[in-house]
């Protein structure tokens, strides 16, 4: 939000923004990587939870008189800068125990003990890649910092990832920067995260699980790969929850382990990979960034027809993902993302196409317009109407077919919408969906580049 | 903090790099402030979300009960920053605050 107000106020235009007391200390974050100082008027607490007397009342006496001192009072100044190191700069010597104690006191840690960046570890990182470490991807929200090589080599260091993951993470941080990413909101409060999906030989080079328990801490390519993703939104952009701030998610989640495509089931079964999906070329190292917000129960399914399971999923899906589906709606994108057990793949691929999955769940995922109104209105929209985003060409026409309140409209708004990643565990008919926070972290990829002479040294390695 | 396993001469000492990057923010100054908003045109410009039409209507009125000359011009001239179109309408803003003639904004409602 404040990120208009600066477009405003930088057009020499005065502002007052509006600004509930829960979220002053993320304001003071973003307001220092916009570049200018913002005046600010404050609602106390929570005003979706204030009776209209209560609003009213904070309204008199805090908001608007904080707002109106905004426009008429002194102009606001910015803090003074503290002066920072310089990027490769050693700021600090130690043993590891005063290390972890030094990096935990600044708030550059997750909460559990780093890897510690020294010249000769961030140097192996660096001789992976033939960027320049000063080269800068683009400077990112929410303090303005510099997404450069080095960042990414330093922060891949700190997660405990190995240095020949560094194509990886550079690939992941270059999806990240995509503006349709959005890694401006990875701070918002429904408090999604990112998870990274990789494709393509690399999943065995590096030694990614993308069978059992493929999504559990244990693995370490997939492990420091998924705390990569977090220790460089709270480091480099700065999303951190208190003591420090910026990080504004409400209960949040932890980090996500990197997932890996069992590309063998998906060729042996006739399925395009996620990545063909998505675009590329069979055998290209593809990996792809996504936000999840929810995840689903594990879904068991049996049977040797393709309806036995996707109906299944159907069901569990429209429990766990109908609900927060209205955001989807208001920005006209949401992408769900199934990880199909390659047992069920497989009997699934036998009859149906994935096309035809995508169809099946698009049609059957359904719910009324009355709770999608009311669940849009319960979180922060009150002026939430399905019409008026038919009108807008948000929705397609569809969703304003009737007045009834009790039609039944669609959860998935495309079929195209759908993600579907073989992967998991093959001795056990199960599948997971993970649901995408509407237009915030839509699957994004980028092709991997690899160092010239990859082949033999990760033939080295092994 | 006194560190549960202290530690020892023998361990060996890292020096470790800054673990952040160059920030590249170009400071603006804020611009001026208004001190008499008679006769001046506030924009109202809203994220549709958190009770704004509620918000700023009361906004408006305590405004104009001290300055009675204020014009103000709704949300729905700006459109809704925070959804579909986000991005277009930021980049609109400009022009449709100049059409406006507009000298002070409210901008809400969140963070």
């Amino acid at each position: 939000m404040l990120r208009a107000a600066a477009v405003i106020e930088k057009l020499g235009i005065p502002t007052a923004s509006i600004i509930g007391s829960g979220f002053l200390k993320q304001a003071e974050v973003i307001t220092k990587g916009l570049g200018v100082p913002l005046a600010i008027g404050v609602y106390p607490g929570a005003p979706m939870v204030d009776s209209e007397e209560v609003l009213a009342r904070k309204v008199e006496e805090t908001l608007a008189p904080g707002l109106l001192m905004g426009l008429t009072g002194e102009a606001p100044r910015a803090a003074d800068a503290k002066a920072e190191p310089a990027a490769g700069q050693v700021v600090f010597s130690g043993t590891f125990d005063e290390v972890q104690e030094h990096f935990h006191r600044q708030l550059w840690t997750d909460g559990l003990p780093i890897v510690p960046p020294t010249r000769e570890r961030i140097d192996a990182f660096l001789a992976y890649t033939e960027r320049k470490p000063d080269s800068v991807i683009r400077a990112v929200p929410q303090e303005g910092r510099e997404a450069s090589t080095l960042s990414i080599a330093v922060t891949g260091v700190m997660a405990g990832c190995r240095p020949e993951y560094m194509p990886v993470l550079i690939a992941v941080i270059e999806a990240m920067c995509d503006p349709a990413f959005r890694i401006e909101d990875c701070g918002s409060t429904p408090g999604w995260e990112p998870v990274v999906i990789v494709n393509g030989p690399i999943v065995k080079e590096l030694d990614f699980n993308c069978g059992q328990g493929m999504m559990r801490v244990g693995r370490q390519a997939n492990t420091s790969v998924g705390r990569f993703v977090r220790m460089f939104l709270r480091n480099i952009c700065g999303y951190r929850i208190p003591p420090g701030a910026g990080d504004k998610g409400s209960i949040g989640q932890s980090f996500l382990v990197a997932m890996a495509e069992d590309e063998e089931t998906a060729r042996e079964i006739g399925w395009p990979t996620f990545a063909q999906d998505r675009g590329f070329a069979p055998g290209e190292n593809v990996v792809t960034v996504h936000s999840v917000v929810a995840i689903t129960s594990p879904i068991y399914s049996g049977g040797d027809r393709a309806v036995d399971h996707v109906q299944q999923w159907a069901e569990v899906m429209g429990h766990s993902f109908t609900y927060w589906a209205h955001t989807g709606f208001k920005t006209g994108l949401w992408n769900p993302l199934i990880v199909a057990g390659p047992s069920i793949a497989k009997a699934i691929a036998g009859e149906w196409s994935k096309d035809e999955v995508r169809r099946y769940l698009y049609e059957h995922v359904k719910v009324t317009a009355e709770r999608a109104t009311h669940y849009a209105r319960m979180t922060s929209t009150p002026t939430f109407s399905l019409e008026g985003l038919v009108k807008d060409g948000i929705l397609p026409p569809e969703y304003a077919a009737s007045s009834d309140p009790q039609r039944l409209i669609n959860v998935i708004i495309k079929p195209e919408m759908i993600g579907i990643l073989v992967a998991g565990d093959p001795g056990r008919n199960q599948s997971r969906a993970y649901m995408g926070n509407h237009m915030q972290g839509p699957p994004t990829s980028r092709r991997v580049e690899l160092p010239r002479d990859w082949a033999q040294r990760i033939k080295a390695k092994i | 903090m006194t560190h549960p396993n202290p530690p020892t001469t023998r361990e060996p000492h890292y020096d470790v790099l800054w673990p952040l990057s160059r920030k590249a923010v170009k400071a603006t100054a804020a611009a001026p402030r208004i001190p008499d908003l008679n006769g001046k045109t506030i924009a109202e410009v809203w994220d549709a979300i958190l009770r704004g039409d509620t918000i700023y209507p009361l906004v408006r009125e305590y405004i104009k009960a001290r300055f009675p000359r204020a014009k103000f011009v709704g949300y729905d001239e700006f459109g809704n920053f925070h959804g579909a179109r986000e991005r277009e309408i930021v980049a609109a803003l400009p022009d449709k605050l100049r059409a406006h003639r507009i000298d002070a904004a409210i901008v809400g409602v969140g963070a």
